[in-house]
C-alpha cells in the first residue's frame, strides 16, 4: 500500500479521490449524528443525576457535544449535503448514530458506560484525523479534543466511584457489557473498505483494527481496574475478553442494519435533536 | 452522598494574574473534583485552574477551619 504524500494538503472535498471522498463525508456524518444524539443523552441527566455537580457536568458535556455536531454538520456543505436539512429535516432511519443512544440511558451506570466507551471511541477516531491531509477537519480536532479530555475524566472518576462497592461493580458490569460489545464493533471490521480508503488517502492515520487497539489501550485499564472483566492486558496492548459479531453491519452508518438494528432514534429523541418545536423560529 | 469531599477551586485568567479563590465543589474523588470545577466555573476562559481539598488547608490566625465562612469577595 502506498501512502499518499501529506505535503500537498487538500482544502476542498472536490480534491479528494472518489472513494476517500465518500468515506470522509460518511465519517463526518456518523460523527456529527453521534455527537448530536449523545448530547441528548447527557442532557437527559441534567436533572436527576446523583449530585448537583454531576448534573452540571452533564449540562456542560451536552453543550460540548452539540457544539461539535454543529461544526461537523456545517463541514458537510462541501460534500454536497444541505446542513439545515441534516440537522432539522431527516427521518429516524436516516440517522447514523450508534444504536446505543437511540433511547435515553435508563440508569446512571449506563450513562457512564456511554460516557467512557462511546465518547472515547469518537475521540480515538478524531485523534486519527489530527494530522489529516484533508485540512478542514484537522483544524477542528484540537479544540474538540481539549473539551473531550474532561468527558473522559468524568467517566473515569465515576467508574472509580461506583466500583468501590460490590453493588456498584455489579451495576457497572450490567451496564457496560452491551455498550462494550457495540463500541468494539463501531470502528468497523478488519477489512472495512471505508476505513481503508481513509487510511490510504492519509485522511485518517489508521484503519479499523488499529483504532480499535487504541481504544482498548485507553479504556481497557479502566474497566480492568474496576473489576468489570471485559479486557485483559497483553504486554503493552489490551485485548477484549468478548468477541465481536458482525451480523448485518452497515459500514456507512456504523450501526447494525436490517433486522439486527432498530429504526434509529426514538420519537422523542428525534423531535428534540431536530428541534421540531422550534421549527418556526429557524433563521437559517 | 457519602464519601463526598469539598474541593476549593482557584483560577486565574492570565499568566500575569494571581490565583483567585472562585468557589467550591463537592465530589467523591479528586478526578471528579477537577472535572466538576472546570465544568461548573466555566464563566471565563481560564489560563489556569487548580483545586485542593478543603481539609488540606490549615488555619493560621483563626480557630475555625478555613473557607467555612464562605469565599471572600474579590471585586
Amino acid at each position: 500500500m502506498t501512502m499518499t504524500s501529506k505535503t500537498d494538503a487538500w482544502t476542498k472535498a472536490a480534491q479528494l479521490p472518489e472513494a476517500a471522498r465518500a468515506a470522509t463525508g460518511d465519517l463526518i456524518l456518523v460523527l456529527a449524528d453521534n455527537k448530536r444524539v449523545l448530547g441528548m443523552r447527557y442532557s437527559d441527566w441534567i436533572l436527576g443525576a446523583p449530585s448537583v455537580e454531576a448534573g452540571i457536568a452533564c449540562s456542560a458535556m451536552a453543550q460540548d457535544e452539540w457544539g461539535h455536531s454543529r461544526i461537523l454538520y456545517s463541514m458537510l456543505r462541501d460534500f454536497d449535503f444541505d446542513p439545515a436539512h441534516l440537522e432539522h429535516g431527516r427521518e429516524a432511519g436516516e440517522y447514523r448514530n450508534s444504536e446505543l443512544i437511540d433511547s435515553p440511558a435508563d440508569n446512571w451506570p449506563r450513562l457512564i458506560a456511554l460516557n467512557l466507551l462511546l465518547d472515547t471511541a469518537m475521540s480515538v477516531q478524531f485523534e486519527a484525523l489530527g494530522a489529516s491531509r484533508f485540512e478542514p477537519i484537522h483544524y477542528k480536532v484540537r479544540k474538540l479534543l481539549e473539551e473531550e479530555r474532561f468527558h473522559f475524566e468524568h467517566a473515569r472518576g465515576w467508574v472509580s466511584r461506583l466500583s468501590g462497592t460490590e453493588a456498584g461493580r455489579q451495576a457497572l458490569r450490567e451496564a457496560f457489557e452491551p455498550v462494550w460489545v457495540s463500541c468494539l464493533r463501531w470502528f468497523g471490521p478488519s477489512d472495512d473498505a471505508p476505513g481503508a480508503a481513509l487510511a490510504e488517502a492519509a485522511i485518517a492515520d489508521a484503519g479499523a483494527d488499529e483504532l480499535r487497539r487504541r481504544w482498548l489501550r485507553r479504556v481497557g485499564p479502566i474497566v480492568h481496574a474496576a473489576g468489570l472483566g471485559l479486557a485483559e492486558a497483553d504486554g503493552d496492548a489490551w485485548t477484549s475478553s468478548v468477541a465481536v459479531e458482525w451480523t448485518d453491519w452497515d459500514s456507512s452508518a456504523r450501526r447494525p442494519a436490517g433486522n439486527g438494528g432498530s429504526a434509529g432514534p426514538d420519537a422523542a429523541t428525534l423531535a428534540s435533536v431536530r428541534g421540531d418545536k422550534n421549527r418556526s423560529l429557524l433563521l437559517d | 452522598m457519602k464519601e463526598e469531599r469539598l474541593y476549593e477551586v482557584f483560577a486565574r485568567r492570565n499568566r500575569e494574574d494571581r490565583f483567585e479563590h472562585i468557589g467550591t465543589v463537592s465530589a467523591p474523588n479528586p478526578d471528579l473534583g477537577r472535572v466538576y470545577a472546570w465544568q461548573t466555573y466555566d464563566e471565563a476562559k481560564w489560563f489556569e485552574m487548580a483545586v485542593a481539598p478543603r481539609d488540606a488547608f490549615d488555619a493560621v490566625n483563626r480557630d475555625e477551619a478555613p473557607f467555612t465562612l464562605g469565599p471572600v469577595a474579590t471585586s
